[in-house]
């Protein structure tokens, strides 16, 4: 029997060594270099409306003529996406703009290089609001004042956006309650009673007008009109070792992001081919803004209201953050 | 029907093994009548349920918008089956399923032989085991995000972690389970080492492994899923994850039935692969006789 289990032993250790080994050795890949002076550069993205561009500048080829090729990976949600870079999974990656100010007031190496979505600067018809259901007897921010309001994560954006429109139509902020549940679920959420408002970004947003409900504040347009929603980053390391790489994107960006904006149209088309939204909606989504540059000034705001509402244990450092 | 005559197979097969056990003329009209109506009051159940999918929508119990009537869903399920991306996603799933349940069943089976034959591991491991074991496998996501990205293999790492536990429980249980009379036996028969393995060890352990694979069969797949919906790796939990931030409401049931018939299907199989590894054991012979 003695016998017997030492070899059995030996076996195992044996596979499991082997095993390691060869996890380890091929953990550390993505990184770059194809052929012909192309470099390949994987974006963690999350399936939704903001990063329409990407995929227009995709097909418009604005990535591949300066040498770049895109590979999107989606994920779910910038929970997923920012250890992701960071870790170098992917180059880049788009994530709202209050998780990477979180995320560098924690010192976490991440590095904007690129406007990802913006508000559309227009009051009552943004591509996010704080909507109510049918029927609702809220008309504004303010009375939303010890009432429950959805948001899809806590202590970031939508609550900061939410408080601040509160506090504009001269209410206290504090006394809102917040709930936190996925964007998608929010409509059937309103709908049920379980919530009195949500904030909702397209398509949710769509749904809950199809619904008979109404977005009773422009809750990103209120913080800043111009207010810069979302980026594209990457990680401080990459930057340092990938200038090159990281300015071609920056300029493939900027072009996908212009010609996005100026051919709704054809962001509706793309829309089709990486997400499920329904031909129903799709017409009647209010589409974000796709300036190039990320609004400092906006940024700034943001980050002032985070620091109102303690989401920084340090304030964040502007200047590391943003291009 | 057919479950019927496989069973009738093996009861032949079988018989010259056991000559007490009888299984002469009283087993056929037993097994048979049950087994029609086995499948009539599974029909039923089935219709059953779906009459009451499509009820519940239809009389406005839940809202269509949310909870969209069985048709709607039908409808996009057809559209699903139409589509090639959904045979890749569907391929990706089982892909992570297949490599994830052979690594743990592998793994559970060497690591549990090996802790349960040396005492001074059993000793050892015990407690680092029962702390494992209950860790939930997708608390383990962050770390898969940060080692592997949203690749197959962060969802290796949560299908092996979870379905592992389920093996090596087992194998412990089933290894301990050796008869000592039957092991010394074989040893005063002068049987080698891998002798004894074959003989007296493996059929000793098989139905608890059997049992194991079954379980972990089930639990991998149900990680696999999960694994895509949150990390985003590709497959159908991935498209699932797509469909409801799109809004894409029947389209996100369709996957999900989906799901649910996957998951029908492994069980089946797993059940069909342990009757007949184990067709000579007193457990699977007992469902037939009795």
């Amino acid at each position: 029997m003695r016998r017997l289990l030492i070899r059995l032993a030996a076996g195992t250790v044996f596979v499991a060594a082997t095993a390691c080994g060869s996890s380890d050795s091929s953990g550390s890949g993505g990184e770059e270099k194809g052929s012909g002076g192309t470099t390949t550069v994987k974006v963690g993205v999350v399936p939704v409306m903001d990063v329409a561009p990407l995929y227009l500048g995709q097909k418009q080829g604005f990535y591949s003529k300066r040498g770049i090729k895109l590979e999107t990976s989606l994920a779910q949600g910038g929970a997923a996406v920012v250890p992701g870079v960071v870790s170098g999974q992917f180059q880049f990656g788009f994530s709202n703009t209050t998780s990477l100010l979180v995320a560098q007031s924690k010192n976490v190496p991440v590095k904007a290089v690129a406007n990802g979505a913006s508000s559309t600067a227009k009051d009552g018809a943004d591509f996010a609001g704080l909507t109510v259901k049918k029927g609702s007897p809220f008309t504004s921010a303010k009375q939303l004042e010890g009432k429950k309001a959805a948001v899809n994560t806590l202590n970031n954006i939508c609550d900061t956006s939410i408080r601040e429109s509160v506090r504009k139509d001269g209410g206290d902020p504090s006394k809102v309650e917040f709930v936190e549940m996925p964007f998608d679920q929010m409509p059937a959420a309103l709908d049920r009673g379980q919530v009195d408002g949500a904030c909702t970004p397209e398509p949710a947003l769509a749904t809950v007008k199809a619904a008979g409900g109404k977005s009773i504040a422009s809750i990103f347009y209120d913080v800043d009109p111009n207010l810069t929603v979302a980026m594209y980053f990457t990680s401080q390391q990459y930057a340092q070792k990938n200038p090159d790489v990281v300015k071609r994107f920056q300029e493939a960006t900027a072009e996908s992001l212009k010609y996005a904006d100026s051919h709704p149209d054809e962001v509706r088309q793309i829309l089709t081919t990486y997400t499920k939204i329904p031909d129903t909606l799709l017409d009647t989504l209010t589409l974000p803004r796709w300036p190039a540059e990320p609004d400092r000034d906006s940024i700034e705001r943001l980050t002032e209201l985070g620091v109102q509402d303690g989401l920084f244990t340090e304030a964040p450092d502007l200047d590391k953050l943003l291009p | 029907m057919k479950d019927g005559q496989t069973d009738g197979q093996r009861d032949r097969q079988t018989d010259g093994q056991l000559d007490d056990t009888g299984p002469g003329p009283t087993s056929p009209p037993r097994a048979e009548r049950p087994a029609a109506a086995n499948a009539a009051l599974g029909a039923a159940g089935i219709v059953g349920f779906l009459a009451l999918c499509e009820a519940v929508s239809r009389f406005g119990i839940v809202s269509g918008d949310y909870f969209p009537p069985l048709t709607r869903v039908a409808d996009a399920l057809v559209t699903e089956l139409g589509d090639r991306a959904f045979w890749t996603a569907l391929g990706d799933t089982l892909t992570g399923w297949a490599l994830g349940l052979a690594i743990a069943v592998t793994a559970g089976i060497l690591a549990g032989v090996v802790i349960a034959v040396v005492p001074f591991l059993r000793e050892a491991t015990a407690s680092t085991i029962e702390f494992l074991r209950p860790i939930p496998s997708v608390a383990l996501i962050p770390l898969a995000v940060l080692l592997y990205g949203s690749e197959l293999r962060s969802v290796l790492l949560l299908v092996v972690y979870a379905s592992f536990w389920q093996m090596l429980i087992q194998v412990l249980y089933g290894v301990q389970d050796v008869d000592p009379v039957a092991e010394e036996t074989a040893r005063s028969y002068g049987l080698g080492t891998w002798a004894r393995v074959r003989h007296v060890l493996w059929p000793t352990a098989l139905p608890y492994v059997m049992t194991g694979v079954r379980l972990a069969a089930a639990v991998a797949l149900i990680l696999a899923v999960t694994a895509e919906l949150v990390i985003g790796a590709p497959g159908l939990g991935q498209r699932i994850a797509v469909a409801q931030t799109s809004q894409a409401v029947p389209e996100m049931y369709a996957l999900v039935v989906v799901t649910g018939v996957l998951g029908l299907l492994i069980n089946v199989g797993a059940r069909a692969v342990e009757r007949r590894a184990l067709a000579w054991h007193q457990s699977v012979r007992g469902e037939v006789v009795v």
